[in-house]
């Protein structure tokens, strides 16, 4: 795609501002009614997908050029993709959210970069990670467990720890964890280890399109010579990467499964107990990847086509990806099955839900947008009574925990797989 | 193009040293985020979809920096023009060798004050209708929300529009329910008007002394209002219902179930003489809540098509065209052609179950009838869903992103059924091309009032066209051209085209064409507030007035537009 073929999105734009909210519908309060984390740091309303649009077409029509100004309306968004949600309420001829990520690879690729990202896209480029670690340091979480090298050996099902529960001592043990559920539920499963490499998704939501094709072709590769069929990650960011991107990007076939779909699969056919009560109140946040950009993609190729005389239809018909049909139960019904545990909700979730703040780039290259995000998802689920915050991707996690730990609130903050090992009675070490 | 015209950085530092730094802007493509504007295509040069850029938008947070920016404005004779949400072209800036700050008022988005047991709220500009109702509604209380939709400012509704909406019928348009309210003169003066001008509190739009409300009220949104609203008070009304909104289903058609005291129900009438006729019936009894005629913004033709498919979260206009091929949806579309929805809502049970009984001998009484698909659980409840909040306004657009909305002239039943037949064969004449959206002439929604109880009535023609095919947006300027002269034709006050059109037109023609206009004396009365409030000539070009030495001055004239001696001196 190129940004010129975005024009008819942002012609078509009609500066609404729904993108600025979470579909109306859904509103329960004042307080928690905004949707757009860009909106509220940028406040004008090129912060906005709308806006955004209007700064691609001001662009490609040469009415201005990029400035520092116009690079921070454009990057500083975590693509958390609410603006998608809202603005496909009512239009099915517009693509907010493909069209941003767009006008962040054009700039990217017309040399507009951030500096802030050149020391994580170095690290992705030579050690294989997003977090400047040495890559011979990958594998170590798995270093006391008993399960196939896929690099001498073949498995059907391949662990993709990812970068964060690879380095994040604290999180080690809910990959070690999921490994032992999945070969307790006689998985043929084995891991990379330190020769597994990032996915390329984050790097791809900075801007960066060339650099998951090269994690995309990596891993490609790395699994078909393994005889890997299906990848399960614990991870958010890598799902999506791995569901929606190497499919669209690199045409994978490969099956893709969250940890959370696994665990809840297995609860769900009585082969996995829960036998310890977990007494504590929860909220659970949607990581943006596994809840509104976490549906099924659909490859389509096609052409736009005029009914009625002048509306807009495709020919073939091409797919909708409107946040209904991401990942939104089974992480809830899998914290539902923990005895003990109570689940309240917060009032922006499933395809309402705040975003984390660390997407996008965002964490990297704009640290105070990126914590004031996650204070108000914190705030947020303060107001449920919860003890905890819960999520499914250890990129939220690691956003609201250091918020809390800067003095945001409370609350605890929890992998939901980390509660798993809860019910499950096992204790793995960090 | 340049960053900013040619004014002295004097002005813009002078307003960055009152907002702060990150409060004001001159970054052209942030500009051009402004600029671009739904419907501009119709009125700018080249089927431009930009208006004119602002010199910079500024972002004040309160009244009192509204007042140093303006006033800031005056020394360096720089326009003001103000937008809560900023949703059409009317709220950019009008000319472009005009310097104008485009004020953004998002940052003032406080609920100020809801007083449960007077029931009204205090807002300030920003806050959208979603969010006041959402926490009026916990206190049993609600608000109107316009027909534009519930992502409106509430300031800008009441303040400056007409605000009419579905729930008009019942808790009355916004411009009734203006309580006090605080706007700030082109020439940065405070006015505060009715109790709140005697520090008497909100409660109150009108005196001590004569009425504000003349002199601070524009027509639609920003096109006509002087200076910058920044607060107001809005009378609530019951809500009945739940205290949150419970939303099921998947989007976009998510579903509101309906408690036991309401009913939501879609009714067909054999005609418009009918329509006309059970909305008199109803009214007369005074039963419902909500009334509007909205499915058929998307064309009579397509409107069972389209919002059938609507309720699939899979759904494409693919599906809507095959749809609209299916027999037994063709059958619903004939059930509904001239239809309206309705729902009531009751405090008590037997309240509800009586206004039943009374809904459905008007029914049987003129011949209308419920059109039955429509009255089923997923469709009533979405049906529900949308008026209660109206957050799918958005959906005016759903076709090819681009609508103008023609006609809108309001007036009782009588009088809109008398200009509906000439609507739709016009619409109808004008798709022939193919360059509009094909739904049939008949794409005429619209509020069941805009008085609260009823008796006042106005259907606006939805005129969908593609943005971004300049074939397409030449048709639709046709048809706005081809509604005025129908209109002139058939003795029918201008519609909302007619307004739009205006847009783009000079000073001097806007001026030749008022003077054109009955009641000159009014146009000049307009002249004198301005003079007054807007001393340096840098509020709202579009305030109707006329300058000294147009049309008619010293009489105040009645009846027939076409007098003698008017126009340009």
């Amino acid at each position: 795609m190129a940004l010129e073929e975005f024009r008819a999105d942002a012609m078509r734009c009609t500066r609404c501002t729904y993108c600025r909210w979470i579909p109306f519908d859904l509103i329960k309060s004042d307080r928690f009614a905004k949707g757009c984390p860009s909106m509220e740091a940028g406040k004008f309303h090129a912060y906005s997908a709308g806006g955004r649009l209007v700064t691609a077409l001001s662009l490609m029509d040469g009415r201005s050029t990029v400035t520092e100004k116009t690079k921070d309306s454009v990057f500083k968004c975590t693509l958390c993709g609410q603006c998608d949600v809202s603005c496909k309420m009512c239009r099915y001829d517009m693509e907010p959210l493909a069209a941003m990520r767009e006008l962040r690879f054009d700039l990217v690729e017309n040399g507009h970069t951030l500096p802030q990202l050149e020391p994580v896209l170095e690290s992705l480029r030579t050690e294989f990670n997003m977090l400047g670690k040495p890559a011979d340091e990958r594998g170590d979480w798995a270093k006391t467990l008993k399960v196939k090298d896929l690099t001498k050996e073949k498995a059907e099902v391949v662990f993709h720890a990812g970068c964060r529960y690879s380095f994040d001592g604290d999180l080690g043990p809910v990959a070690r964890l999921s490994v032992k559920i999945l070969q307790e539920a006689g998985v043929d499963v084995g891991i990379f280890g330190e020769a597994e490499h990032c996915c390329g998704g984050r790097a791809y939501g900075m801007g960066y399109r060339g650099d998951l094709d090269n994690s995309a072709r990596h891993n490609l590769r790395a699994w078909k010579a393994a005889g890997v069929k299906t990848v399960v990650t614990p991870c958010s960011d890598c799902f999506h990467t791995f569901k929606r991107l190497y499919t669209a990007e690199a045409g994978s076939d490969i099956e893709v499964i969250h940890m959370v779909q696994f665990v809840d699969r297995l609860v769900k056919e009585g082969k996995l107990k829960f036998t310890k009560e977990v007494p504590m109140t929860v909220t659970y946040h949607d990581p943006c990847h596994l809840g509104r950009q976490g549906e099924d993609y659909v490859p389509w190729s096609g052409t736009e086509k005029k009914i009625f005389g002048q509306a807009v239809a495709y020919d073939p018909p091409k797919p909708r990806y409107t946040g209904a049909f991401g990942v939104y139960e089974p992480p809830r019904d899998v914290l539902k099955a923990i005895p003990g545990l109570k689940l309240v909700e917060m009032e922006r979730n499933r395809e309402a839900a705040w975003c984390c703040g660390a997407g996008g780039g965002a964490r990297e290259a704009y640290p105070e947008f990126s914590a004031a995000t996650a204070n108000e998802r914190i705030e947020e689920a303060a107001t449920t009574g919860a003890d905890a915050i819960v999520s499914a991707c250890p990129w939220c996690e690691q956003n609201f925990g250091d918020a809390v730990e800067a003095g945001a609130g409370a609350l605890k903050v929890f992998d939901v797989m980390a509660l798993v090992g809860m019910a499950l009675g096992i204790e793995e070490e960090a | 193009m340049e960053s900013s015209r040619d004014i002295s950085r004097d002005a813009y530092r002078a307003i960055e040293d009152i907002v702060g730094a990150d409060n004001i802007t001159d970054d052209p493509a942030i500009l051009d985020s402004y600029a671009f504007q739904w419907l501009a295509e119709l009125v700018r040069p080249e089927r431009s979809h930009y208006m004119p850029r602002p010199w910079a938008v500024v972002m004040p947070l309160t009244t009192e920096e509204v007042v140093a920016v303006t006033k800031v404005c005056n020394k360096y004779h720089v326009k003001v023009k103000p937008i809560s949400t900023g949703w059409y072209h009317w709220a950019a800036p009008l000319k472009d060798d005009e310097p104008t700050v485009q004020f953004d008022l998002r940052r003032m988005n406080r609920i100020l004050e809801i007083d449960e047991k007077n029931m009204y709220a205090v807002v300030e500009s920003g806050v959208i209708c979603a969010q006041l109702q959402a926490e009026v509604m916990k206190r049993g209380l609600n608000i109107n929300i316009i027909g534009a939709g519930c992502s409106t400012s509430i300031v800008a509704s009441a303040s400056a529009y007409f605000g009419g909406g579905p729930s008009s019928y019942f808790l009355g348009s916004n411009s009734d329910n203006l309580l006090g309210q605080e706007w700030v003169t082109p020439a940065g003066e405070i006015v505060r008007t009715g109790s709140l001008s005697s520090g008497c509190g909100w409660f109150c739009g009108e005196g001590p002394g004569p009425s504000a409300r003349a002199i601070t009220r524009g027509t639609l949104g920003t096109r006509g209002g002087l200076g910058v609203f920044t607060k107001c008070a809005v009378k609530l009304g019951p809500w009945e219902g739940p205290p949150v909104l419970q939303p099921t289903g998947k989007p976009p058609a998510y579903r509101l179930p309906i408690p036991d005291n309401f009913r939501v129900y879609t009714v067909g009438t054999p005609s418009f003489e009918a329509l006309a006729e059970i909305y008199y019936e109803i009214y007369d009894n005074a039963i419902g809540y909500i009334f509007h005629r909205q499915f058929n913004l998307a064309g009579a033709d397509l409107a069972a098509a389209l919002w059938l498919t609507y309720l699939d979260p899979n759904g494409t206009m693919n599906d809507v065209e095959a749809r609209s091929k299916d027999p037994e949806v063709q059958k619903i579309s004939e059930e509904a052609r001239v239809s309206f929805q309705i729902i009531l809502q009751g405090r008590s049970k037997e309240d509800i179950e009586l206004q039943d009984r009374i809904l459905d001998e008007i029914i049987r009484r003129t011949g209308c009838y419920k059109v039955e698909r429509f009255c089923e659980a997923d469709f009533a409840e979405f049906t529900n869903m949308y008026l209660q909040r109206m957050g799918h306004k958005h959906c005016n657009f759903v076709w090819v992103g681009g609508y103008m909305g023609s006609w809108m002239q309001a007036g009782t039943p009588d009088f809109v059924k008398g200009y509906v037949k000439t609507a739709i064969d016009g619409f109808e004449r004008d798709q022939k091309s193919g360059l509009l959206v094909q739904c049939g002439g008949d794409a005429m929604m619209g509020c069941g009032s805009t008085l609260g109880g009823g008796g006042f009535f106005a259907l606006e023609q939805f005129v969908s066209y593609d943005p971004n095919d300049n074939a397409s947006v030449d048709a639709c300027i046709k048809h706005m051209e081809d509604a005025i002269t129908d209109c002139k034709a058939n003795g029918i006050p201008l519609g909302k085209e007619y307004l739009y059109l205006q847009i783009g037109w000079t000073d001097e023609r806007i001026w030749d064409d008022l003077s054109k206009m009955p009641q000159q004396f009014v146009l000049n009365f307009q002249r004198k507030i301005k003079e007054a409030f807007d001393p340096n000539g840098l509020g709202d070009r579009n305030y109707p007035w006329l300058p000294e030495g147009w049309g008619q001055q010293k009489t105040i004239a009645a009846g027939s537009a076409a007098v003698a001696g008017v126009g340009k001196p």
